[in-house]
């Protein structure tokens, strides 16, 4: 039995969107992450590190993309944390 | 788990399963050969590579002088890079540091040996690179040295496919396809796990074969998920970091390095990280890098050497840097490393292998040995074969259940058609697989001195051929049957024949201890045997089933090993 349409999205670009924040904008939650763990660890140990744990916050990512309803919110979510993130990291 | 969740994770894990299906079982499938690349390589070339292990003499005196007939070699730095199982090494030499040598450039006597297989270094100066082959005594031509083993292994990444793509992206077609179809399985892997959450325990208990198909295969996708969960979550993750880590090294470098590649790849522990200026006076000593290297070998015991650098070669401040592995009975990770300066002949550091590995060293360490299976002999390739094998069932398991949820009368006519279209296409390509790599291998021992070329042809042709014809055929149940009954008979006839036209029967290779040998003629009489096993108790069951028009629907177990 496929899944339930019920609970998916319907409109294409809103699942493109909803893609789109997950990988794209996960991406750039993954790498600004490690990139402020800098400021706190040596950077080859974060590196090293986010070999591992970099693949698997990317791709929880993009899970989440789609677990949080809105497309929006997903865009504003990720933008957010990006911000943070690069915030630790450049200041 | 609320139905809308549950309901995303099946959806996803659905699409993402379904876009990845095909060329997953390909790298699943090459890739679990690829675990006896080497065993391969030498029953192809019938020569065993255990049965004179231990006899290759290491001479690297012998490259420095060969080179040095066509070089100057002072202010050269120069890096041996030794391969696994110490019968070759890689050889890089660098362009001089010596202002006068540099302007004495002559035009080049031999051709670029550049072969794209190290990292690439400019080419903009009389730099040479090249492989050479200790037990042979000659520079390895890798064309000629290239066997099924290396074929397949290289197919488990993609490597062919980075000829076929005729744009030029900046990175290699084949690899980055390799790294995204990993990535994407790491995310099919979550989403699966996920979605059998509630009921990992029970379901995991159940399985009912004798069922409806549908059912069989839905219990076999989650049984073997659940138990290859963890060893295909670690094949994603490291495979995407050994094929296509560009995702992260590439932003890493820009921001940490601002773009100093060579920065990154010393401070991740590539190469030698020490630097040695160079001084401009002429050295009287004579370098003798064997004896060097031989008491280095006597003191670092249970370790392989894996680096041999000559910085500045001919100068007052030349040094030779070497490194070496442990073995992995000894300690899994780690890396010594002992700097030996030329001319006052005094060692000025030493870490033995043993020593306690860095951080870094671990987890390199970990991706690479979790990756290759090289940490716990044959036995425990021989599981991560099967771990592999069963991976592939899980695939094909996974797109019979997609199949047959979509083949109902709700579902129009023309999804329908496509549907099965796909899945035929992905049955007939994937199940072709077993029996050409078994009949490509065959066809090599009759051909003298089989090329790179001509494993391509002996592979890729066949295997257009075959899945072209199972395709033809429409008719997934039979596919798999023709597939399974061409696998017995072409990985029966693999051992038989090599005892035939070789003399390699089970008992002559035993005797010689070319267990290399033995155990691929060996592992193809399982693989014919499992098969047979298989077509037998499918054949029984579509008897037991007494109406031919229910037989004729029914689509057999897509197991394949």
């Amino acid at each position: 039995m496929p899944a339930n349409k019920k609970y998916l999205t319907k409109s294409p670009w809103i699942k493109l969107s909803k893609i789109l924040a997950g990988s794209l904008g996960g991406y750039l939650v993954t790498l600004s992450f490690h990139a402020a763990l800098t400021r706190a660890i040596p950077k080859e140990y974060v590196m090293v590190t986010s070999f591992i744990t970099g693949y698997l916050l990317w791709a929880t990512l993009l899970l989440v993309a789609f677990l949080i309803p809105k497309s929006w919110k997903t865009w504003a979510i990720y933008a957010l944390l990006t911000g943070l993130f690069s915030g630790i990291y450049f200041i | 788990m609320d139905n809308r969740k549950y309901n995303i994770y099946f959806n996803t894990h659905t699409i993402s399963g379904i876009i990845i299906c095909a060329i997953l079982y390909v790298m699943f499938f090459a890739g679990s050969f690829s675990f006896f690349k080497d065993d391969l390589a030498s029953w192809q070339k019938n020569q065993s590579y255990l049965s004179h292990k231990g006899e290759i003499k290491k001479d690297f005196n012998y490259i420095i002088d060969s080179l040095s007939k066509h070089h100057n070699l002072k202010g050269r730095d120069v890096d041996f890079t030794l391969q696994r199982h110490q019968a070759g090494v890689y050889v890089a030499m660098s362009a001089s540091h010596d202002p006068i040598v540099k302007q004495q450039k002559k035009p080049k006597k031999k051709p670029e040996q550049k072969r794209g297989r190290g990292r690439g270094r400019g080419g903009d100066d009389d730099s040479a690179f090249f492989t050479y082959d200790f037990s042979q005594q000659k520079e390895a031509d890798y064309a000629s040295s290239y066997t099924i083993g290396e074929f397949l292994y290289r197919l488990h990444f993609l490597a062919q496919l980075n000829q076929v793509f005729p744009f030029r992206i900046g990175v290699p077609f084949g690899y980055l396809l390799a790294g995204i179809v990993s990535f994407i399985f790491i995310f099919a892997l979550i989403t699966g796990l996920l979605l059998h959450w509630n009921k990992l325990i029970t379901n995991f208990f159940t399985f009912r074969p004798w069922n409806k198909r549908k059912i069989v295969w839905t219990d076999l996708h989650t049984v073997l998920g659940v138990i290859g969960f963890p060893y295909q979550l670690v094949f994603a993750v490291t495979g995407v970091v050994l094929i296509f880590n560009s995702f992260l090294i590439v932003p890493y470098t820009k921001l940490f390095y601002k773009g100093n590649d060579e920065k990154i790849y010393k401070d991740l522990g590539f190469g030698v990280k020490e630097e040695f200026a160079y001084a401009n006076k002429p050295l009287p000593n004579r370098l003798d890098l064997n004896q060097l290297v031989s008491q280095t070998e006597q003191k670092w015991q249970k370790s392989d050497l894996s680096l041999v650098a000559v910085r500045n070669y001919g100068d007052e401040n030349m040094h030779v840097v070497l490194q070496a592995k442990p073995h992995t009975d000894a300690q899994l990770n780690g890396v010594g490393q002992l700097i030996y300066r030329v001319r006052d002949q005094k060692i000025i550091s030493e870490n033995a292998p043993l020593e306690a590995a860095s951080y870094v060293q671990t987890v390199r360490g970990l991706i690479y040995h979790l990756h290759f299976g090289d940490f716990g002999g044959r036995p425990l390739r021989v599981i991560y074969f099967v771990l592999g094998i069963l991976g592939c069932i899980v695939i094909n398991s996974g797109v019979m259940i997609w199949l047959v949820a979509r083949d109902n009368k709700s579902i129009p006519e023309r999804k329908r058609k496509f549907n099965f279209w796909t899945a035929n296409v992905y049955i007939s390509s994937s199940l072709s697989m077993l029996p050409v790599t078994a009949f490509s291998m065959i066809a090599l021992l009759f051909l003298q001195k089989p090329s790179q070329s001509d494993i391509y042809h002996w592979y890729f042709y066949p295997w257009l051929v075959l899945s072209v014809y199972f395709l033809a055929l429409r008719n997934l149940a039979l596919v798999n049957r023709q597939s399974l009954l061409l696998s017995t008979i072409s990985c029966f006839l693999l051992p038989l024949l090599d005892g035939i036209v070789r003399g390699n029967w089970f008992w002559n290779t035993y005797q010689r201890n070319a267990f290399d040998i033995l155990f691929i003629d060996v592992l193809f009489l399982c693989l014919a045997l499992i098969s047979g096993l298989i077509l037998w108790k499918t054949e029984q069951r579509k008897r037991a089933l007494s109406s031919p028009e229910e037989a004729s629907q029914k689509v057999a177990l897509p197991n394949n090993a």
